[in-house]
């Protein structure tokens, strides 16, 4: 039998073969439930196994850049890792500021008995005094900011200045250059103060938050004051900025008095510092 | 018609009588069909013999279970291999010569050989589809061993019986 023609013939063979038995295969899968159900199985079987068998091959010529990519997640969450870790020991260290700092002022909430605000020197009386644990020195706030200090105390009254008096200074700070000035009224608006003795280099920007800075020992570090407006250099040498007030007298009834329990302490300090110079 | 279609059918209905009449046990499949299919002249190529194993399969299966497609998908690839069983067991003289099957000239060791072989075939294909992975395989190797013994001696009877003029002819 020529070449050929044996290869032809054996192609009929094959074919006619695979035809026959698909055929009986399709009849077996239509009459009979239980081959039927088994067929499928065999066929899902061999169906995985290809599958499988496939995406194993592409998954081993896709290992390169599988690994880079695996190297560039690792990278990104081992970023994040130390990220969120910074945040964690910056929240501890914030939490024990926090704590140190509550532990370190009382607050005693106060009605305001009497108030004066058209006065070159304004004062403020308090429905609390010294039976109430109120002490002179201690600050007197409220929810939108600073209001003054109180000098003297009765047993159920004190008495107290208000940040309408140009003797009063409050050490401020604005809030985007960090820089710490003394901040009084300035005898005119119920609404405004000055900060003074600005160095000039700094440049201010109006709406800039003024804040307590901290560095008395008789206001919390961090209360609001009010806003930065103009600024104008004085004498060519220093700055003096308007404030714009948080705080409005003129609708002030409930106070909060805050005392600095460790204000004997610090003040004793200085005293011995003085002393030995 | 000739003889040998004529015993061909004949014996076909005595298989299809067995598996509707005789439940011998479930550890025996008595089939003799590729005893049938071998005994088939050898003129007949390849493919018509696996068309008349299909053919043969179906109505089997018409007859008796019902289950079309199961003995023709066991029978067709005995039909596919029974050139190169007969090839490897008489050798390609057999053909070259023209000859058909002879249990005088060829002896019954080289028919059992080919019986045994198509058998075989059969009925690892038969009771593996029929089994559907129910059975355990030492059911399924224990089925086929008795079958197979029992199939291999009725399927030389029959053999003999398919061929027996032909026998005649060249004694």
């Amino acid at each position: 039998m020529p070449r050929g023609q044996k290869t032809s013939s054996l192609f009929v063979c094959a074919a006619t073969f695979i035809l026959l038995e698909v055929a009986a295969l399709a009849l077996l899968h239509a009459t009979s439930t239980l081959q039927d159900i088994w067929i499928t199985r065999t066929s899902h079987r061999v169906m995985a196994f290809l599958w499988g068998s496939g995406e194993t091959v592409r998954s081993q010529f896709q290992l390169d850049r599988l690994n880079r990519d695996l190297q560039a997640e690792n990278a990104r969450l081992q970023e994040r890792l130390r990220a969120y870790e910074r945040r964690d020991a910056d929240q501890a260290e914030l939490a024990r500021m926090a704590e140190r700092e509550a532990a370190s002022y009382r607050y005693t909430p106060a009605t305001v008995v009497k108030m004066s605000r058209n006065r070159t020197r304004n004062y403020i009386i308090l429905n609390k005094g010294s039976e109430d644990g109120i002490r002179p020195q201690s600050g007197i706030i409220s929810d939108r900011g600073v209001v003054g200090i109180v000098e003297a105390v009765d047993r159920h009254y004190s008495y107290g200045l208000t940040l309408m008096n140009p003797e009063m200074s409050v050490g401020a700070r604005l809030g985007r250059t960090d820089v710490v000035a003394p901040l009084s009224w300035d005898g005119r608006g119920t609404g405004r103060a000055i900060l003074r003795d600005l160095p000039p280099h700094y440049e201010l920007t109006p709406g800039d938050t003024v804040r307590t800075s901290g560095y008395s020992t008789i206001f919390p570090p961090g209360l609001p004051i009010g806003v930065t407006g103009s600024a104008r250099l004085v004498d060519g040498s220093t700055l003096q900025v308007e404030v714009s007030l948080f705080q409005d007298f003129a609708a002030l009834r409930y106070v909060t008095v805050v005392e600095n329990l460790e204000r004997t302490e610090i003040l004793s300090l200085e005293e011995k510092t003085e002393d030995a110079r | 018609m000739k003889l040998s279609a004529i015993k061909y059918i004949l014996l076909f209905l005595a298989q299809v009588a067995v598996w509707n009449y005789f439940n011998f046990t479930q550890y025996l499949w008595l089939v003799y069909l590729p005893a049938l299919i071998l005994c088939l002249p050898l003129e007949y190529g390849t493919v018509r013999a696996m068309v008349v194993a299909f053919l043969s399969g179906l109505a089997a299966d018409f007859l008796v279970t019902g289950q079309l497609g199961m003995t023709s998908l066991a029978l067709v690839p005995v039909a596919l291999m029974r050139q190169s069983v007969v090839r490897l067991a008489f050798g390609s003289e057999l053909f070259a010569r023209g000859e058909d099957l002879s249990f005088h000239r060829q002896g019954w060791q080289k028919f059992l050989l080919c019986i045994v072989i198509l058998t075989s075939i059969y009925l690892i294909i038969h009771i593996w589809v029929d089994g559907a992975g129910m059975y355990s395989l030492a059911f399924c190797a224990i089925k086929f061993g008795i079958s197979l013994l029992v199939s291999s001696a009725v399927s030389m009877a029959i053999a003999y019986l398919m061929l027996e003029r032909t026998g005649e002819r060249w004694r």
